[in-house]
């Protein structure tokens, strides 16, 4: 157990000391004796105070140190240690479908998982499992990661580090309590999708190096076919843009509708491999100045004069306005999926000829999930493994091995622990002891005084 | 009475002599100045011849020489009552546990009162002196009436020693009929004032007033160990004494005894304070000394 206020438990340690000492004064009446001359002694209360050579009422005594040491104690915010090794891990497991091999990956994690440990699953969003519920997870995960998007379509092809490593900054607070040390381990891909803007601010909250284990990534090699453009307006600007896009990677068919989509379109998109993209046309009355982000593998960015369309609550979203709302969302429809754009671009200009449009298009054309088996740059991987604020630019990868050795060495607890919270559920327990004891020694205190 | 417990205190007051502290009033012959004139060989002074003297006493050859006649007077020697007021009340039986033996100096108040009661006693009835004592206790009142005999002494000695102090009576009744010298031995904490003014009277009738006031060692140091004190003649009066009342108590405990003694003194008593770990023949040569060492007249 480790206390977090130990001043506190020492006041405690103090109160109960001075308690003894209070007991080993008795103020009782002292003995009798006859003396002729009693009536020249001063007159005072009858009660004089004696030490004695043992403490006395030693019911009561133990009582009030019990009260008070609970006191102490429960004021020093303990904190229960967690039994298990003194160096523990903490571990992100990439389970999105950009993972090649997903049990040779769930291996590796288990490996490096320490008991006491944690571990972090992670593919656009993150979460803890306990180690009983992780066989079953990882039984799961292990059937569908690095499996192609007809089989689990809509699993995210993005494992995005930025939530990973919230969860576990949250996790090492909790497992350095009573641990020497937590190590950092990233089971991962690392492909371009798995970073964004937030990484590099998240990965330094962590204190220290980690231990990255780079998987094979499942990577997209075939090339797809130009979408196609289904519309009705003869000068739609989007045909110039979809002619300046280059071949996207992945083996799928996307079909483009500005408009309503009919039954053929569903019926189409219900193939393997199809995207069907809704993105309906909109006037120029309704444009504005907007910024929209594509998120996936492309992270484009498009500000101009949009117009903000309705978008159905999808599974998936593919694109944000900047204030966070939806802007366009994808859903499963059996082996392929459907992508609705509720992003109004202008029917005129030359917007749709600029190189932001064609990056957020390219991202709109992905294939259901994202495109994947784009690697990171090592001079980015070299950063996350080092963890310092140097930023991502590399500079010190010519590290030696030893110092890189070093650089993946644990973190201190201390570092981590000292965000720590004390276990507020055992020092509710303490009071309720002490109160329990002083109750006990009322009890005790008024039945000696009958 | 030179055997027993008391042997060894008689022999060593077998030579002191307790002079009246100033002439006595006329009486049998003793070994005090009386306040008479009478026709011992002595001479003191002359006197004119009065009608009715005794012409037996003119002094002839003054008459012959001067041809008045004038009477010759010589010092007078009388006896002087004793009368010994013992307090026997609970306070004097202090310390309780008092094994004095022969040549011992008494441990306890009511050891010595009885060592200085016959020991005084038994120099009175040395001088010829008439000696008698009153005890009070809680067994009532016990009187022997001042005697010359021989046994009076030892009569003296079985009274005490059967005597064992209890409860609390006054003394100052008991001076009234004390005789001519009254010798209170007491501890004070009963009717002192009582007493002191009884004292007094009985000093302004011509008598002689002494008031022995006995002192234990351990009430003037008592234990250093924290005792609630109890009062034997008063169980209610009960205090703590403790490290921080002792010293008030030794202060109140020796102002009253100042008090006590200003007050006896005043009134010419012969007062002396008598402490339990003192010789009993010491003290009393320190009490029948008068004084100044000279009789007032």
């Amino acid at each position: 157990m480790t206390l977090l206020a130990p001043l506190a438990f020492a006041m405690g340690l103090a109160a109960a000391a001075v308690l003894v000492g209070l007991h080993l004064l008795t103020t009782r009446r002292p003995p009798s004796a006859l003396l002729p001359t009693a009536r020249f002694v001063p007159i005072v209360d009858a009660r004089a105070v004696s030490r004695a050579s043992r403490p006395t009422d030693l019911i009561l005594l133990a009582m009030r140190v019990l009260a008070a040491l609970s006191i102490g104690a429960a004021f020093a915010q303990p904190v229960l240690d967690a039994p298990g090794p003194r160096v523990r891990s903490v571990v992100l497991l990439d389970v999105s479908s950009g993972v090649a091999d997903g049990a040779a990956a769930a291996r590796a994690a288990l490996e490096r998982l320490t008991e006491g440990g944690a571990m972090v699953l992670f593919d656009t969003a993150a979460r803890e499992v306990s180690r009983d519920s992780l066989g079953t997870v990882l039984s799961r995960s292990a059937t569908s990661i690095g499996r192609a998007p007809s089989a689990d379509a809509l699993r995210p092809s993005r494992g995005a580090l930025s939530p990973a490593l919230v969860v576990a900054r949250a996790a090492g607070s909790r497992v350095a309590r009573g641990a020497d040390s937590v190590r950092l381990v990233i089971v991962s891909p690392f492909t371009a999708a798995s970073f964004d803007a937030a990484t590099a601010a998240l990965r330094t909250s962590w204190p220290g190096g980690a231990e990255l284990v780079r998987v094979g990534a499942a990577a997209d090699t075939a090339r797809a076919e130009r979408p196609r453009l289904v519309t009705s307006l003869a000068d739609d600007p989007l045909v110039p843009a979809i002619g300046q896009l280059q071949p996207a990677r992945g083996a799928h068919q996307v079909r483009i509708v500005r408009g309503i989509a009919t039954a053929g379109d569903s019926t189409w998109a219900r193939g393997a491999g199809s995207v069907l993209v809704i993105w309906p046309l909109t006037g120029n009355a309704a444009l504005a100045a907007d910024g929209v982000t594509a998120l996936g593998v492309h992270l484009a960015s498009l500000v101009a004069p949009l117009a903000r369309l309705p978008v159905p609550a999808g599974e998936l979203v593919v694109a944000r306005w900047r204030d966070g709302s939806a802007a366009a969302v994808e859903s499963a429809l059996d082996a392929g999926c459907v992508r609705t754009v509720g992003v109004g671009i202008p029917l005129a200009g030359d917007l749709t000829l600029r190189a932001p449009f064609g990056e957020f298009l390219e991202a709109m054309v992905e294939p259901c999930g994202g495109a994947r088996g784009v690697a990171l740059p090592d001079s980015v991987v070299a950063w996350l493994e080092r963890g310092t604020a140097t930023g991502a630019d590399g500079r010190r990868a010519s590290d030696s091995p030893q110092v890189r050795a070093a650089r993946r060495s644990a973190t201190p607890a201390s570092l981590l622990a000292a965000t720590g919270v004390p276990d507020a559920r055992l020092g509710a327990w303490l009071l309720l002891l002490a109160l329990l004891a002083l109750s006990l020694e009322w009890v005790l205190r008024r039945r000696g005084s009958r | 009475m030179a055997a027993g417990p008391y042997g060894a205190l008689l022999d060593a007051v077998g030579a002191v002599r307790w002079p009246a502290r100033r002439r006595v009033p006329g009486g049998g012959p003793g070994a005090h100045q009386s306040r008479t004139r009478g026709v011992a060989p002595e001479f003191a002074e002359y006197r004119p011849y009065r009608q009715g003297d005794d012409p037996r006493r003119i002094d002839w050859k003054l008459l012959g020489r001067s041809d008045r006649a004038f009477i010759r007077l010589a010092p007078d020697h009388a006896i002087l009552g004793t009368t010994f007021i013992v307090d026997a009340s609970a306070s004097m039986d202090f310390p309780r546990v008092t094994v004095a033996g022969e040549g011992h100096r008494a441990s306890g108040k009511w050891e010595l009162a009885k060592r200085l009661t016959i020991a005084l006693a038994a120099v009175a009835h040395a001088s010829g002196d008439p000696v008698g004592l009153t005890v009070i206790s809680s067994q009532g009142t016990r009187r022997l009436d001042p005697r010359t005999r021989a046994g009076v002494v030892a009569d003296i000695a079985r009274t005490l020693d059967a005597l064992v102090p209890d409860g609390s009576a006054p003394l100052a009744p008991l001076v009234a009929g004390a005789a001519s010298r009254c010798v209170a031995i007491t501890d004070c904490l009963g009717d002192v004032e009582a007493l002191s003014a009884a004292l007094a009277r009985h000093r302004v009738r011509g008598g002689e007033a002494h008031l022995l006031h006995v002192v234990s060692r351990a009430e003037l140091d008592p234990p250093s160990v924290a005792v609630t004190a109890v009062d034997p003649e008063d169980p209610r009066c009960e205090r703590p004494l403790v490290v921080s009342t002792r010293e008030g108590y030794r202060e109140s405990f020796a102002a009253w005894r100042a008090e006590v003694s200003r007050r006896a003194l005043a009134d010419g008593i012969a007062y002396h304070e008598v402490h339990d770990d003192a010789l009993p023949e010491v003290l009393v040569r320190r009490i029948v000394v008068p004084p100044g060492g000279e009789w007032r007249r």
